[in-house]
Parts: C-alpha cells; structure tokens; sequence
C-alpha cells in the first residue's frame, strides 16, 4: 500500500489536539479526515510523541467502525441499513450499488477510486427510505434500477456546483424527460390529469421532452409529483403541482426556441413555491437539514414538551429561544432554588431516562448528588445508534439551546463542571450546532467560566464518536471519553459513584436534558399531569416503516400504538395491513397487530414483549417477513457487540447463524428451542445491556409469529420475503415489451419482443427491478419450487 | 461486611469482589480470563455465581461483595451457565486437545508424543510413552490395523505418518535391547486376580494388574499363551519370536500361567471366585453355553457388561475383549485389558468403579485446503524415506503436531471436563479458519484457541512492553495481535514466559 505521509504534518495534527490518552480518538478522527484513512506510519507516530502506547492506538483504532486502515475512494456511498430503510429494501440497494460500481468480494472501493461504499446503521432519515449518503448530499427514495443515475446525479451535481445555474436546458439539442406516477394513490392525489394537461401543453409548445410514467417514489402524498430530468444537468422535482403549473414548470425547463422570450425571471420565482418543500434539492437530493419533513409533527395527540415551538425556532437564534421562554428556568434554578429542590422537583414530575432503560431521573441525580467526592462530571448521552432512531439528532440539530439549558439545571443540582456531550459521528450537523451553541452561551454570559453571574463555572465539551452503538452504554461511553475500546464493564459501581475517571458522573440522554427546562418551568405536577401512573411526560419517537405519514413525533405517554399509527400516521401504506409496531429497534420488540392497543408506558410495553427503548417505532405489514426482522435486529447488535464477554460475543453470533439459515432454507427441526435457549442464555449472562437486551426482537417474534418460524424451517416465507425461498414469476399478463429484460441487472432475463418472458431462477437476485418496471404487472413472487 | 455463601457465613473487607469471598470459604470457583494481581476484565464468565436475591447470575471476579449479599455458587442454575459459557466458547475453538490419531486409538496411546520421542530420538522414553497405554506394542506393530493412520490429518495433505511402523520400530528395538524398558510395579496388595484367557486382552490385563501391585494368575486351555494370536495368525503375519518375547515381558513381571486349564472343567469358576479377589474374563469368545458355565449374563452380541468399566452381570467377573462380541480388533482387546485392570483396581480400592473415563476433546475435524500450509508449518516435507536409524526420525517429523500443546495444562479443557461440556451443542455454521503463527522463536501462538480475555494484553501492559499486545478489531471477529502487524518476536520480548504461563488455553504455547 502506497503510503505519502508526511511525518511533520502528522505531527502538526497531533500537537493540535493534545497528547493525553483521552485524545486518542480526536487524533485519529484528524488524521483520517486529514488522510481519508489511517496510515500505519502516522499511527505509529502517534506512541513515539505522545504518552499513547501502541497496544492503544492498535485497540482503538480497530475497535470504533469510523476509523478505516485502507484509503477510501474520493467519495463515500453509505447506504442506510436503518430499519425503516431496511424493510424498504435497503440491501438490494446496497447490492446494486456494489454491482454497478463492479464492487466485489471484500472490496469496498471502486477500481477507480471514486467510490467507497459502506452500510451504516441509520441515518436519520428514515421517511425518505430507503435512503443513500454520496459525502454530504442525501438522496432518498432509491430504486435498485436507479443506483447509476444517482451516482450520475451526484457527480453532476459536483461539477454543477463549480458552473452554477447550468440546470436550464438549452431546448435546441436536449431532449428532456418528465417523469410521474400513476399509481393508485397518486392517481388519488390527481396524477392522471396531470398527467393528460402534460401531454397537451408538451405537444402546443412544441417541446422535444418525452413524457414517462414512472414507478412510485413512494410519496403519494406529495402527489401529484412531477420531476423534470434533463440529461447532463440535475433534475427537478415538484410537489402537489397544480393544472396551472404544469405549463410554466415546462417552460422553466424547456425552451422552445419560438418562445424563448416569455420565459422570465418572474415565471422562476413563482416556482420557487412549487419546489417541494419536503423535498427541496433538486431530485431526489436533499439537503441535510431538511431531511425531516414537518407532515406528521402536528398530526393526531401530540404534546410538544422536548420539542416545544417546533418548526417555528431557528436552532442557533439565542435571542428567539430567550423569547420563547428560554433560559429562564435556568436562571430561576441558578439563583432562587438550591440543588436540593431542583432535584427534588424532577425527582417529583416522575421523569425517567429516555434513553431506554427508563431510570429515575431524580433518583440518578440525588446520587450522584451525595456522593462525598465532590469532582463531578456531567455527560449527555447523544450517541443514539439505534437503527430508525433520529429524535436525538433531531433535537440536537433544531434544539441545542434547549439540551444546553437542561444540562446547565443538571449539572446545577449535582454540583458539576465540566460537562461532555458525546455525539456520534453520523450526526456532524448536530455537533456542529450543538459547538456552536455552546459558544454563543459562553459569549452571552450563560455557560463557561461565570454561569449567569453566579460565579460557577460549566465548562463543556462536544466528544464526537467514532461509530459504536455499545458506546450509547454508560459505562463505554465512559470508555470513550476517557480514550479507550469502547468496551463496558460490570455495574456496580454505577457511573453515579464512580464514573469518569473514578469520579462520580451523571449520564442522561438528550432527550432527558431538553425536558428539564419545561418541568423547571411549569412545575413537577404540570409534567406528571400527562402521561399514565408509572411513566409521565411525554416521549418522542420517529415513526417510519409502513407507514403513510412518518417522522419525529411527540406524545404524551400513555396513548396507544394503534393511535400514532393511525391518527398521527395516517395509517399503513398502500392500504396494507398492519401486522406489528416494532418498538425500542434492538433491544425492543414487536407488539402484533391485535396488541395495538398498547398504550405507550414503560411497563406497558414490556408486558407486551417490547420495551420503550430510545424511541424507535417502525410499522411493520403483511409484506414484512418477522424471521427476518428478528434477524435484522440481531444482525445489527451481532456486528455492534464490543465482544467482551462470552455470551454476547459468541452467543449472539451463534443465534445470528441460526436465524440467517432459516431465512436462507436451511433451518433444522430444533432451530426454534436452540433460538430459545440461546436467548435465555444471552440475555442472563451478558455482561451489559447490550447483550442482555440483543435477544428481545428475537423473542417477541417467537412469541407472536412462531407460525413463521415453523414455516421458515419448512421452507416457506409467508411474507415472501427471504430471497432464498421466493421466486420471481412472468405471469401471462406479459405483453412482451422487454423491460424487465433490459432492467434486469444480471441477465436473468432473455429479451424476446411480443413474447411472454421468463426468469431463470437461478440466475435472479430477487432484486425486484423487473417487477418494479413492468407495465403490465406481470411479475409475480411466490414461493420457491 | 458479610455474605452468606452456599449457605455459609463470610467476612470480608470493603472493596472485596464475590470472588474474594469465596475463596475466603475455599470454594473452587473456574476463572479463565481473571489473573491474580491484575484487574479484572469480565469477559470469559465462567465465574458466574447466582445472587440469590435478585436470582440474577453475576461474573463472581468482578462483582462487589455487598453487605447480606446471599451467593449460591453450585446450583444447577450456575452449573448450566458455565457449561454454556463454555460450551459457547468452544464452539469457537479451532484445536484439538489430543491429536486425531490418538482420539482414534482405542488404546488412546499419545501417539503424537511418541513421534516426538522418536523424532528427537529419544527411543526410550518413546517406548515408555507407547506401554503407558498398549502392553503389546511389538505384536501390535505387526498387526494392528491402524486406525490412528486413517485419522491422522497428515493423509489430508499427502500420506498419513506410519505411526504403527513407528511404534513396531521402538517395540522390536525396546525387545532386543539388553536394558529394555521395564515398568515400576507397586508393592503387593495382596490381592489376587484370576484371568481366563491368555489372549491379547488377558496379556494386557495382566500386564496392568501387575503394575497396580496385584498378583495375577491367567488361565488358559492352550498349552502356551497367546490366544487367537497363536492360533489364528501365521508365522509371516505374526513372526512366533515377537510373540514369545513380548509374552516373556508380561511374565517378567510376575504373572503366573496355567496353561492347558480348562476353566468350568479342571477348575470351577464358583472354585475360582472363592480363591481370587475378581476373576476377569477374556476368552476371546463366547456362547450362551460356555456363559451359562461362567455364570454371567449374555447380551445377543456376546457378554453383557458395561462398556466403559466392564463390570458383568456378575459384580466378582468382569469382561472384555472378544467376549464383548462383534469381531473386535486387536487393539481393541489390548485396550480393554488396561481398561479392566483399571476397573478391578478401583473395586479393590472401594472406589468408585468408573474405568479410564474419557477426559474432554476439543475436535477440529477435517481441515479445509487454506488450513494445510499452517499444520505444515512445523513439520517436514516429503514422505521421509525409509525406516532405519535417521530416517526413523524424519518420518517422525512429517508428525502436524495436531494435539495441543497444553493439553494438560488448560483451563478451558479443564473446566469443559468438570462441567461436562459438548463443544457441538452451539456448533456454527462456518467455522474460522485455523492459524499457526511461528514467528517468536520460542512460542507458537494459535489465535483460534485464543479466548480473548486479554490477560497477555495485560502483562504486556504492565511490565511495560516496547511495542506489546493488542485486542485488534471489535465483536465476534475481536482477536489479540501485535500493534501494526509487526511480529509476535518483536511484540513479546520481556514476558514471553509469563504470557505463556498465564494463558487460560493453547492459543499462546512454549514451542517444542
């Protein structure tokens, strides 16, 4: 491996960080953005300069997913493997991309160079599943048949963005697409006669621009939806357009020449409104920020408490969150009650920790509180990995000051000053807001050396992470921080005694600290005033999977699943059935459909096989294989345990194995009481909760679809799902139109114009691109045989 | 502060883990990856005791000892979590604990120590190792039908080594050596064995008993011993010379021989149970007519008797050999007879009558191609040439070394044994690939026996190693190695013993 380091340079980087253990992980996230990966002799040199021994440097650098030891191409393709985008078909995806950038074996890097592609757990945009990474820009709604045209997309986009204003077509010698949907529900949502207003303003203006019914994108409530595509220029999408528009969006894209003169500014600033906002960028590329859209937020019973004033703050506006109440319960705290009442009114509003377990916020404080060590620290736990998880994100990225104000009361009441606040490294909009917030509160006198003017100090410090979900455990958060694998260790001593360095530390989740400053406003009783009798407030969640309106929302515990299914999602997509609500991702379960009813309730929901977790939900429906999602969760903490202990390392991979061979036709009579068993075994003597929780998809599943698990072993997938025991079919609707052949990517399909075509079995990869693209709907899946 | 420990009071100070305080009480408790000294890491959980209030199962070298703590520590629920804690760690373990020649032995001779002897010709302590376990190496030699040959892994990669050419080569040799090898036996007991049968299993038993200290008296209706190795092989199968001079060391020992004594009509068998301790029959084979004389209860296939102890219907007669039915080997029969006088020495001890038993195996079964080169790695190449003087000792080099070198000595073996482990109860799908790592001049590191505790990662760390040991990697596929891929000899270069030492398996082993 060629290797261009220039050992002074490296020097130079990690002078710029420090050279104490606990700088270990910065140092090697400069030199891999300095590098694009970790050269040997710049590790090496990182033991010769600093106090870091090379056991360290080679166990962390090895441990955290972020770090790579092999360069990277020029740009980097993280396919989310996120639940939501997972049950939309994100390994097809994922196999598509490897297959057209001819990506094979271990490799993960293009020939050229030009693209290293990776699956990452999620990434927070679950509504637009299933989605897709290219360095900063996100593109959702990705088709298997459409990997090369995003790829292309991106690289336009690249050199658009050095000729900006390059999107207008000329007219003379591009031809133009103008692609919609005639689904059923976009053809509900008035497609078809946009479809037909399409064709005759295309044929009056005289425009070179083919008009093409293209599959769904999946966002029929945007419909009708029209995205204009120009080859050599990135295309456009328009939402919810109207008979009226149809003829200028044309004509903002089309110039016929006759006509050139009547296309003006004005006509283009009229669009502006069209631009659909949801989707914004161009196609289906979306900027960071406006990955969330804000349909389902005022949706159904919601009660905003963490998220209060959504959509209407600009997150890094200190004087519009001052006028919206903030800071004021902070200062109320600081200089009129003493730490002894602060916790004594959370301790009263009955708040538990939102991270998952759901622990006694007031009674962690009050530990950590008496300890006689009078060092404290204070962590806010922002390393949310769970995948279909983005409320911390979320919070973080439109709420910082509101997490801040919530840090400043707790570390108030347990007496501490410094503060970490450890973000995982999927998130760099959320990092880089919350520093940024932390800087404006220090220049406003509100954090940092004089707090408010009463004389404390608050000291804090975003800690990026470097890709490890066992790093959202406090006691490997701890590790983290303090520089080392990310590896947890036996409780007690809880972090409350001993902690951070030895010293006593408070951990809550985010979402915990941007509820304090709302309870210290309006008071213990105001909070448990909602909720039920063992979990008050209320609890955020990112609703995504099947269905129809996804997205962060926020409720008030106590209010059913079928309830934020129904009223706030607007029920499941395309008509199909609701058959589970998975709900705690990893650690949790699935609730069935006929325990919908289910209210949202940390007790609640562990008598119904889930638990509360840190806020995903994912709607499962009948075309969801429960095997299958047992075995996605289990895949994800099987590759994300730190592999300390036996029975996590080992234990789960076995289990893995087991589900893997039913999904793939090879289960065994016994599959079910060794699936059993095993999860009995991991869940008992895991060392952390990682472990002791990595079992929970797979029980809940057994328990409410254990019919599935015998069909597995007989070899059916009810749901047609698993690959292995499905098969694509050529109906006898097929007119004959080769499509599916030229869509298949593997030649699994002869062409044989007006004929009826066929699949060769063996050949398939079940990557559904020809049922996608049939006009006819002539692709059928049954099972295998 | 206090604890109460399977239902016993203990005292100790603050601070103190579970682990303490069991030791404290004496109690064994396994550990793998604690290392005395050191902090704990909690990862192997064999440790695991139950915590009796919240019944929760709890790694005992780490958990706080806290005042009024109740710790059970041999229920069945903690018995079960560490068998499959164990069970969990050998399905992920890449070795054999005896080589697979020796598992096919039914002798279960150390055959692989014996090549070693030989290949650093040590030829008596070879021959020491092969009558430990077979009292008939030399007819062996000439007849057995090596079943250690078909097992061994080396026939994977070209032919399998000549073990049983090996073993005749140090037999003949030990035969017509002036100080041959003669074994220790123990003082007399006084007590008195009758052996019907001077066949290979009535040789051997005797053989045994002997060494035991037991005075044996072997009946038989042939006029000179033998059996069916008299009787049934000719002179160019079994040269008449080899059997007499290994008959002659079994006599040596002071075996007595009635010979031309038919049991059942010179000599009754209820006359032989009165003036013996146990009578031991090995006749090589039998009817229901000849059964109904011996009193002993038949089976369709012949003797009915317990297979692992050889106790009969009848608790003064034990059985084996032929009579057990089925064509049996003569290996087999050989085995038996050590297997027998293990039994009746046990009986005559007031012990529990359990015979050899079987100690726990790790199997790595058939290798696949990309493993060959690593079994290679220390043995020689070629098939050796032939079998005099120093082409003796190459053909004992092409020996894989398949048995582990600390065979004896892990933790992992250990405790699997205690607690009754099965390596196949949580088998994967795939299995790692087996690697053999030479690149320390005096340790062979094999990473897939390596459990991962870190304690090396440990003592490298604290004696303050230039360059030391690393957990490389995360999860399933977490390993230990050097930092940057540099050699094994430039990462352990002061703790060398003490890493070898303290590792709980064979991962990390003194070459030999």
């Amino acid at each position: 491996m060629q290797e261009k380091v220039d050992i002074t340079e490296v020097d130079g980087l990690i002078r710029s960080i420090g050279t104490g253990a606990e700088d270990l992980i910065s140092i090697l996230q400069l030199i891999q953005a300095t590098y694009n990966y970790l050269p040997e002799s710049a590790l090496r040199r990182i033991s010769e300069i600093t106090d870091i021994t090379p056991a360290s440097v080679a166990g962390v650098s090895t441990f955290y997913s972020q770090f790579r030891h092999r360069p990277a191409g020029r740009h980097s393709v993280k396919v989310c493997i996120g639940t939501a985008c997972y049950v939309k078909g994100a390994e097809v995806i994922f196999d598509a991309f490897r297959r057209h950038l001819k990506i094979e074996g271990e490799n993960d890097t293009d020939d050229d160079a030009l693209f290293t592609i990776e699956r990452v757990p999620c990434l927070g945009c679950c509504m637009l599943a299933p989605a897709v990474m290219i360095d900063e820009i996100t593109y959702g709604f990705v088709e298997p048949g459409k990997v090369g045209d995003v790829l292309c997309d991106f690289l336009e986009a690249q050199k658009a963005e050095e000729k900006a204003g390059a999107a207008i077509a000329d007219g003379k010698e591009v031809e133009g697409e103008v692609r919609l949907c005639l689904c059923a529900s976009c053809m509900a949502g008035g497609s078809a006669v946009v479809h037909g207003e399409l064709l005759r303003q295309v044929e009056d203006l005289g425009l070179c621009v083919k008009v093409k019914v293209v599959g769904c994108t999946g966002m029929s409530y945007q419909a009708p939806m029209i995205e204009i595509a120009l080859e050599g220029a990135p295309s456009f999408r328009y939402g919810l357009v109207r008979l009226e528009d149809v003829k200028t969006i044309l004509l903002r894209h089309f110039r016929p020449v006759s006509m050139a003169n009547r296309v003006s500014a004005a006509v283009s600033r009229i669009l502006e409104r069209l631009l659909d906002d949801d989707v914004g960028e161009p196609v289906t590329r979306y900027a960071m920020d406006l990955r969330h859209g804000p349909d389902s937020m005022y949706c159904g019973r919601q009660e905003h408490i963490s998220t209060e004033h959504c959509g209407e703050l600009d997150p890094l506006d200190i004087d519009e969150y001052k006028e919206s109440g903030g800071f004021l319960a902070m200062k109320r705290c600081l200089t009129e009650r003493s730490p002894d009442e602060v916790i004594k009114e959370v301790a009263d509003s009955g708040l538990r920790g939102r991270g998952g377990a759901g622990f006694s916020t007031g009674i962690k404080w009050a530990t950590v509180a008496e300890q006689e060590e009078k060092k404290r620290y204070l962590i806010c736990n922002g390393d949310e990995g769970d995948p279909g998880a983005f409320m911390d994100r979320m919070i973080l990225e439109s709420f910082p000051f509101r997490v801040l104000e919530g840090i400043g009361i707790s570390a108030y009441a347990i007496g501490a000053t410094d503060c970490y606040l450890y973000i995982r490294a999927e998130y760099p909009l959320a990092a880089y807001r919350v520093e940024e917030a932390i800087q404006i509160c220090e220049r406003n006198g509100i954090l940092g050396e004089n707090v408010m003017g009463t004389g404390r100090s608050l000291r804090l410090k975003v800690v990026k992470g470097a890709g490890a979900f066992v790093c959202g455990e406090e006691t490997a958060l701890i590790a983290a921080i303090e520089g080392r694998r990310g590896m947890p260790r036996l409780r007690p001593p809880y972090p409350a005694e001993k902690g951070l360095w030895g010293k006593p530390t408070l951990v809550n989740n985010v979402e915990t600290y941007a509820l304090v400053p709302w309870i210290m406003r309006h008071g213990a009783g105001a909070f448990a005033g909602h909720g039920t009798a063992g979990s008050k407030g209320t609890k955020a969640f990112a609703l995504a999977g099947k269905v129809v309106r996804g997205g962060l929302i926020e409720v008030p515990m106590g209010i059913t699943l079928r309830e934020i299914v129904e009223d706030i999602g607007g029920g499941v997509q395309g008509g199909k059935r609701l058959k589970a609500v998975q709900v705690g991702g990893p650690s949790g379960g699935c609730v069935p459909a006929h325990l919908a009813d289910t209210p949202v309730d940390y007790d609640e929901l562990v008598s119904a096989g889930a638990i509360m977790g840190s806020g995903g939900m994912i709607v499962l429906d009948d075309s969801d294989c429960m095997v299958d999602i047992a075995r996605y969760f289990l895949a994800f903490t099987q590759l994300e345990s730190c592999g300390k202990c036996t029975f996590c390392r080992i234990g789960t991979k076995r289990m893995l194995e087991i589900l893997n061979n039913l999904c793939e036709g090879r289960g065994k009579p016994g599959d079910i009481a060794r699936l059993e068993r095993l999860s009995e075994m991991v869940q008992e003597g895991s060392l952390c909760q990682l472990g002791g929780t990595a079992p929970n998809p797979v029980q809940s599943t057994i328990k409410h679809f254990r019919e599935e698990y015998e069909a597995h072993i007989d070899g059916r997938c009810p749901a047609l799902k698993c690959k292995a025991l499905i098969e694509y079919r050529v109906t006898d609707k097929c007119i004959g139109c080769t499509i599916c052949a030229q869509n298949c990517p593997v030649d699994a399909i002869e062409m044989r114009p007006y004929e009826r075509h066929e699949i060769d079995s063996e050949k398939c990869t079940r990557c559904d691109a020809c049922r996608q693209g049939c006009l006819a709907d002539a692709i059928e899946v049954g099972a295998r045989g | 502060m206090e604890l109460v420990i399977d239902g016993r009071l203990v005292e100790v100070e603050d601070g103190a883990t579970v682990l303490d305080a069991c030791r404290k009480l004496d109690i064994d408790v396994p550990t793998m990856c604690f290392l005395d000294g050191h902090e704990h890491f909690t990862s192997c959980m064999v440790c695991v005791v139950q915590d009796l209030k919240t019944g929760w199962i709890i790694p005992s070298c780490s958990a706080s000892a806290v005042d009024g703590m109740r710790i059970d520590t041999c229920g069945e629920k903690v018995i079960e979590a560490r068998r499959a804690a164990l069970e969990l760690l050998l399905s992920d373990h890449l070795g054999d604990c005896e080589g697979p020649c020796r598992q096919a032995c039914p002798a279960k001779m150390n055959i692989p120590l014996m090549i070693r002897q030989i290949a650093d010709g040590e030829l008596h302590d070879a021959i020491v190792t092969v009558k430990k376990n077979i009292a008939l190496p030399a007819i062996l030699g000439w007849i057995c039908s090596a079943p250690c040959e078909k097992a061994c892994r080396r026939g994977q990669i070209d032919d399998a080594v000549v073990i049983c050419d090996l073993k005749r080569f140090v037999a003949e040799k030990d035969l017509v050596s002036e100080s041959h090898y003669r074994p220790r036996c123990e003082p007399d007991t006084g007590k008195r064995i009758a052996i019907i049968g001077a066949g290979p299993a009535g040789l051997a038993t005797a053989y045994y008993l002997r060494q035991h200290g037991h005075s044996c008296t072997v009946f038989d209706e042939q006029d000179e011993p033998g059996g069916a190795l008299r009787n049934k092989l000719s002179e160019k199968e079994l040269p008449r010379r080899v059997l007499d001079a290994e008959v002659a060391r079994i006599k040596e020992l002071g075996v007595e021989f009635k010979m031309s004594m038919c049991v059942g009509s010179d000599i009754s068998v209820d006359e032989l149970k009165r003036e013996y301790d146990v009578v031991v029959l090995v006749v090589g084979n039998m009817d229901n007519q000849k059964a109904a004389r011996y009193g002993v209860e038949m089976t369709d296939k012949g003797v009915k008797a317990n297979r692992t102890n050889f106790v009969t219907s009848d608790s003064q007669i034990f059985a084996g050999g032929g009579v057990l039915g089925g064509g049996r080997m003569a290996v087999r029969s050989v085995a038996d007879g050590r297997g027998i006088a293990c039994s009746v020495s046990q009986m005559l001890a007031g012990e529990e009558i359990m015979g050899l038993g079987k100690q726990f195996n790790s199997v790595l079964g058939r290798i696949k191609d990309e493993e060959k080169s690593e079994f290679m790695k220390g043995a020689k190449r070629g098939d050796g040439g032939g079998l005099s003087g120093d082409e003796v000792k190459e053909k004992a080099q092409r020996c894989l070394h398949c048995d582990c070198r600390k065979s004896d000595s892990c933790k992992l073996r250990e405790y699997s044994d205690r607690f009754k482990a099965d390596q196949n109860r949580y088998k994967g799908s795939e299995r790692k690939i087996f690697k053999s790592i030479w690149e320390h001049p005096e340790v062979v590191y094999e990473p897939g026996k390596c459990i991962s505790c870190g304690i090396c990662v440990k003592i490298c760390a604290h004696a303050g190693e230039p360059l030391g040991l690393s957990f490389v990697g995360r999860g399933f596929s977490t390993r230990i190695d050097v930092p940057y891929n540099d050699s094994l000899a430039i990462g352990l270069q002061k703790v060398v013993e003490d890493c070898v030492a303290s590792c709980p398996t064979g991962a990390l082993a003194e070459r030999d």
